[in-house]
């Protein structure tokens, strides 16, 4: 028994896109528009013979846009008669840049490794990616060793900034958004090149080309206030090799750079949890020969602890957090921001009049 | 924590279809259930999937989709026997290569998996990592993760998973007091950089969720952790609402709710857009008055009364702290951030 080559129901949008993928890695010359239109599965069933099929032919644009963005390399080859003309274009899928690369395996352990990496991703596109990616090392046929016990592992990427970003990065566009600076009271208007998103210390970031600067600058994916929009007209810029590495290095270098001292007291949540954190020195650093035993029977007398930053108002925030927990010594702006914030807070949460109903 | 995997698409079932054609490849014969344990996915869709290739193609010569321009199975045995034999290929043999973001996705994963202990192997990582570089068809170089410093934590903690016994430590709860707790540890969890310890509480009788930064002198002991196996499940939320929680109303930006998002606030419509009230559920003021304290500026309580006070107590106890020091002003003239740190923090240029 053997189907019938006539399909009595509707042709399912995977279904289409499964036998276009399949027509354009089957041509070694690719195929016009109209020849697929006309006979690949999915689209002959609408196409219509000398007439208007303009909604089909938005229809392959929107395809050739969800193929590639799974990895599939949809060539476009100009008429080397006609160079630039729109008509002749021919589309194929080279198999040498489909196929996975023969040389590449993977052990069961690497599997069982890559796994455990997909789950990090539970929630937005990333996980969608991820099982995308798993579903393609399945099909390998790569039984995996037994996963780690004990371990649920898990990223986030809450920003809602973060879609649009790596979109336009994947389409080489430059973008545009509204920025709050700290110590600005109202956001910006940014024109940035994105080059990667990366996570430093729990907090995502851009690296991109600021167009009005054009120098690379880092922004907080969390201080992004409103849409990203792509510009119209952008595109096709792919960023370099190693720009989220580059991006790391250098938040990196201004985490080492960048030293606060608090004193945090004893036996509080600041002490525990900042005092993991930091490098611990004893308060009295000019007497430090004798046990730091003691010390914690004085109150009052708290730990020092040196803290590395990168983000002077985002440590601000989270010392204030720790109220009373926590003095800070230096540097200087970082009291400040501390001491606005305690400030801020108290005042907001003054007793309401009683009249006032 | 509300975790909501992407739902099943187009997408994902045109790369079920371009995955299964080379695994069926390699399998002469294969049951669809071993298909679908070993994709991870329901059997219906594998029965789906393949009823879907074995009826594709090219157009061909006579572009007429004819028989032999098809895949074709053995339908006796598919549909007797739920096998599949695939017994006629077309245009595709081999796996599909990864997208420049499907191999930044696993590689940021690997990054951030490097900082547990038994993935410490940074060769075998990095080795990985350029055979997923290799394996994509762009460069999958636009995230990436920085390498947190595994703590020992959990090490101990894991060694203590795998050998089933107990550990004990001290702990600080977010009320301010210090309690010796022994756990059968039954999980570690990590969300970004906060790492917790998931399991059974000898002094609450019940199952705990335990942050490993509030953690002191953690060790591991020889006694044997009960069995949880049977009656005991793991909630998916690492924080669960209890009865006696208070409910307290905030007032807050809409777009800075997003930053509660742990503490599901449920916002109330109000008159003036620019502010939202929310309600939240706490158990006790200890914790909200570090949340809050913490969001200077974004997040007002505004009921109860008591809620209110305790905010305004941490936060003035907090300026007391330096208004005896020499250095510290109370006059409101604090001074401004002229840019100098500041700057640096917020766009790095270094």
């Amino acid at each position: 028994m053997s189907p019938t080559t006539e399909h009595q129901h509707p042709v399912t949008v995977e279904e289409r896109l499964f036998s276009l993928v399949l027509a354009l890695i089957a041509t070694q010359i690719g195929l016009t528009k109209n020849e697929i239109l006309s006979t690949v599965q999915g689209y002959r069933q609408r196409f219509q013979v000398g007439k208007d099929n303009s909604s089909l032919e938005r229809q392959f644009e929107r395809d050739k846009d969800d193929i590639r963005e799974l990895g599939i390399p949809l060539e476009t080859i100009e008429s080397p008669d006609d160079p630039g003309s729109n008509h002749h274009l021919r589309y194929r899928i080279p198999k040498g840049l489909y196929d996975l690369p023969a040389d590449i395996t993977f052990s069961a352990d690497e599997i069982m490794l890559l796994k455990l990496a997909a789950t990090v991703w539970r929630e937005g596109s990333l996980s969608a990616e991820s099982r995308r990616a798993l579903t393609k090392l399945n099909s390998l046929g790569i039984d995996s060793t037994d996963p780690v016990v004990g371990y649920a592992p898990f990223l986030r990427a809450r920003e809602a900034s973060f879609e649009p970003l790596s979109k336009a990065m994947d389409r080489g566009q430059v973008v545009a958004f509204l920025y709050l600076k700290p110590g600005e009271s109202a956001p910006r208007r940014r024109v940035v090149s994105p080059q990667a998103v990366v996570l430093h210390e729990g907090r995502w970031h851009l690296y991109g080309t600021d167009q009005d600067a054009a120098a690379t600058r880092t922004f907080l994916l969390s201080r992004i206030i409103g849409a990203v929009v792509a510009l119209p007209g952008t595109g096709g810029h792919r960023a370099d090799d190693g720009q989220g590495e580059q991006a790391l290095a250098e938040l990196d270098a201004l985490w080492h750079a960048q030293t606060a001292a608090i004193i945090v007291e004893q036996g509080t949540d600041a002490a525990v949890r900042l005092g993991k954190r930091g490098v611990q020195v004893d308060s009295n650093s000019d007497s430090d020969s004798g046990s730091d035993s003691n010390s914690d029977s004085d109150s009052g007398d708290g730990q020092l602890v040196e803290l590395h930053y990168t983000d002077l108002n985002i440590l601000a925030d989270e010392l204030a957090g720790y109220g009373p927990e926590v003095f800070v010594r230096s540097p200087a702006a970082l009291r400040d921001a501390v001491l606005l914030r305690l400030r801020l807070v108290r005042d907001s949460h003054a007793p309401f009049p009683e009249t006032d109903r | 924590m509300t975790a909501k995997p992407a739902a099943f698409g187009a997408s994902d079932k045109l790369t079920l279809l371009l995955s299964l054609v080379p695994y069926l490849m390699d399998h002469d014969r294969v049951s669809v259930t071993t298909v679908a344990e070993h994709f991870g996915v329901p059997a219906a869709r594998v029965r789906d999937a393949v009823n879907l290739i074995a009826m594709s193609g090219v157009p061909g010569e006579t572009r007429q989709y004819l028989h032999g321009d098809l895949f074709d199975i053995q339908w006796d045995e598919f549909e007797n026997n739920d096998t599949i034999v695939l017994t006629h290929l077309v245009a595709i043999d081999d796996s599909p290569r990864f997208s420049a973001r499907e191999a930044a996705a696993l590689i940021a994963g690997l990054q951030y998996l490097s900082a547990l202990p038994e993935n410490g192997d940074t060769d075998a990582i990095a080795s990985l990592m350029a055979k997923l570089t290799r394996s994509s068809t762009g460069s999958p170089s636009q995230l990436a993760v920085s390498r947190t410093d595994g703590d020992e934590a959990i090490s101990i903690i894991q060694a203590a998973v795998r050998a089933g016994t107990q550990v004990e430590f001290g702990y600080l709860t977010a009320r301010g007091s210090a309690e010796h707790r022994r756990v059968d540890p039954l999980r570690i969890e990590s969300v970004d950089n906060d790492w917790y310890l998931r399991g059974w509480c000898h002094l609450r009788g019940a199952m705990r969720t335990f942050r490993l930064d509030r953690m002191s002198d953690l060790r591991s002991t020889a006694v044997p952790a009960d069995s949880h196996d049977d009656g005991v499940l793991l909630p998916d939320t690492l924080f669960v609402g209890s009865a006696d929680d208070t409910t307290v109303t905030i007032e807050v930006p809409a777009s800075a709710l997003g930053l509660l998002a742990d503490y599901a606030p449920v916002p109330t419509p109000t008159a003036d857009g620019a502010l939202t009230r929310a309600k939240l559920r706490v158990s006790h003021y200890h914790g909200l008055k570090r949340l809050v304290a913490g969001l200077a500026g974004v997040v007002t309580v505004v009921d109860p009364g008591e809620a209110r006070q305790t905010v305004a107590d941490w936060a003035a106890a907090g300026v007391a702290r330096y208004d005896d020091d020499s250095g510290g002003r109370d006059d409101g003239s604090v001074g401004r951030d002229d840019g100098s740190v500041g700057a640096a923090a917020d766009e790095v240029r270094p």
